[in-house]
């Protein structure tokens, strides 16, 4: 039984009086404005709140379980600890609020808006959390086991080590959101979106992500064993040490993945090869690697390397022709020289030592060029048609002029 | 343009350009430059930060630049940081450049026709030992102009 009435309430939040340790369980104080008020520690166990304004109140380690929250505006409100569990929130507005370490097990959130709200450690088994807005929301090392997310906007939330196993993820939007360490085992997520997402280290077995856009996410060394992934897009995606030799990737849409180890897309395979590499076979497919070592001089050579292949030069070339295929990775070592050259393709080119031209433009058309911080590059550049990525690290010499792609 | 104080200490204050004000003319400061809007002309500043909103056009002298918005014009710095965009017609002279390297199908930086000038000059470390007798060891340049370093074998 509430020790305090409805009006009581009202009028000592108005006189800025505290209301902490207060026995309010069961009042109504519905459509009240009790905005900066200090409930903390109070006991409002079933009280009704709705459509109430809590702007800023102070409900820190206060009991709310089974509270009636519907619609109310609880905008930066200190909920940190509080014990909601079974409490009714949705289409509360909890933009920026503080629920860290907050209980909202079999909480009702449907329709929340979350936006950067702080919810690290929170409980949320269970919740329903269906098109809840939890966009820029701190997540970390919440659990989230067996909630409903269905429709929700997670965009650039931090899920690093959240505990997702069983939720249901339909259709909810994870883009650029950082589900790194995450467990994800026997979530739901047909037809959600993870574009550039980072699932790094995440547990995904027994996953559904049937229809998922995976497009730039950076799954390196995550389990994918047992997901089922028909008509998932896998384009781009960032795979090294991944496990999907038990995934089943049938159907899967993926032009290239990135199998780098640094996810930095030096390293990819595309086309036929993608199923290989799910299928953890593409050990079996050779990769050609050349090197040219230290002390050595080549002269007047034209070399043309495959697709797919690593070059490494620690020599001296001198007024040679380089061509590389696609997704070719030359390496110019910290001895090598490339004097009066010419490189050419659609290959990444890392230089850590001399690139000096004589004819211009004597890079021509490479996806990436990196120059190390011993690197020194002379010459000019030619873009490739869809722009170059360049890198260049601190330390570096460069007289470069980098033009556009020339029409052919 | 306002002048922003990081607290009441004063080494923090700096010129701030806040998205949506454009300035045209030549700007000198001691403090830093902040730009999250636009600035057409002559720039002058210890250290120049432009945001992804922020567009520096002109001839700039400084010493930290650090940019993730639009670049056109003349830079010399003696530290810069790139991303965002650098538009044709771009000259970067700086001590040292650093250009992050993004993950794949992300551009840091998306650059026009542009010239750097970065550290010292690049020389053919093994040209001595490898140049014909007599020739003069020149540094080499970008499009071919002096660009033999004595490297012909």
């Amino acid at each position: 039984m509430a020790e305090l009435t409805r009006e009581q309430v009202v009028a000592r939040a108005k006189q800025g009086e505290s209301l902490a340790r207060e026995e309010l369980n069961g009042l109504d104080l519905s459509g009240t404005d009790l905005s900066g008020a200090d409930f903390s520690r109070t006991d409002l166990e079933g009280v009704n709140f709705e459509g109430a304004r809590l702007d800023g109140t102070n409900f820190k380690n206060a009991n709310l379980r089974e509270a009636f929250l519907s619609s109310a505006v609880l905008t930066n409100a200190n909920l940190e600890k509080a014990d909601l569990e079974g409490a009714n929130l949705s289409k509360a507005n909890l933009t920026g609020a503080n629920l860290n370490r907050a209980t909202l097990e079999g909480a009702k959130l449907t329709d929340a808006i979350l936006t950067s709200a702080l919810l690290t450690n929170a409980q949320l088994d269970s919740a329903e959390l269906g098109k809840a807005m939890l966009d820029g929301a701190s997540l970390a090392h919440a659990e989230l086991v067996e909630a409903y997310l269905g429709g929700a906007n997670l965009t650039g939330s931090d899920l690093s080590n959240a505990d997702l196993s069983s939720a249901n993820l339909e259709e909810a939007n994870f883009r650029q959101a950082n589900l790194s360490d995450a467990e994800l085992a026997e979530a739901a997520a047909p037809g959600a979106n993870f574009e550039g997402a980072s699932l790094l280290r995440s547990n995904l077995r027994s996953a559904n992500l049937e229809g998922c856009n995976l497009r730039d996410i950076d799954g390196r060394h995550a389990n994918f064993s047992d997901t089922r992934t028909a008509g998932a897009t896998l384009t781009g995606a960032k795979l090294f040490s991944a496990q999907t030799k038990t995934g089943r990737f049938d159907g899967v849409i993926a032009e290239w993945v990135d199998t780098s180890p640094e996810g930095t897309g030096t390293k990819r395979v595309s086309g036929d090869e993608v199923a290989a590499f799910l299928a953890g076979k593409l050990s079996e497919v050779p990769t050609a690697t050349r090197y040219f070592g230290k002390g050595d001089v080549l002269r007047d050579a034209s070399l043309e390397f495959g697709a797919g292949s690593d070059v490494e030069i620690d020599s001296r070339f001198e007024k040679c022709k380089i061509v590389l295929s696609e997704g070719t990775n030359l390496v110019i070592g910290e001895d090598g020289v490339l004097s009066e050259c010419t490189i050419s393709g659609l290959g990444n080119i890392t230089i850590h030592g001399q690139f000096l031209e004589r004819d211009s433009p004597g890079i021509i058309g490479p996806r990436l060029l990196v120059v190390s911080e011993q690197g020194a590059v002379a010459g000019a550049v030619e873009q490739a048609a869809e722009s170059t990525q360049f890198a260049f690290a601190p330390g570096c010499s460069l007289r470069m002029k980098i033009l556009r792609a020339r029409a052919k | 343009m306002t002048n922003s104080y990081g607290g009441n200490a004063g080494p923090n204050k700096q010129t701030l350009i806040e998205e949506g004000t454009s300035l045209k003319g030549t700007l000198s400061s001691t403090c830093p430059i902040m730009v999250r809007g636009r600035i057409e002309g002559e720039l002058e500043t210890p250290s120049l930060a432009v945001s992804a909103s922020g567009a520096v056009h002109g001839k700039v002298k400084v010493g930290e630049l650090r940019s993730e918005g639009e670049l056109a014009g003349e830079f010399d710095a003696d530290t810069v940081s790139l991303s965002g965009s650098v538009k044709d017609n771009t000259v970067i002279r700086a001590k040292t450049l650093e250009v992050k390297l993004q993950s794949e199908g992300k551009m840091q930086v998306m650059f026009g026709e542009v010239e750097l000038n970065v550290g010292d000059m690049p020389g053919d470390k093994d040209a001595g030992r490898n140049k014909k007798k007599g020739k003069k060891d020149d540094d080499p340049a970008p499009g071919g102009e002096g660009g033999e370093g004595g490297a012909a074998g």
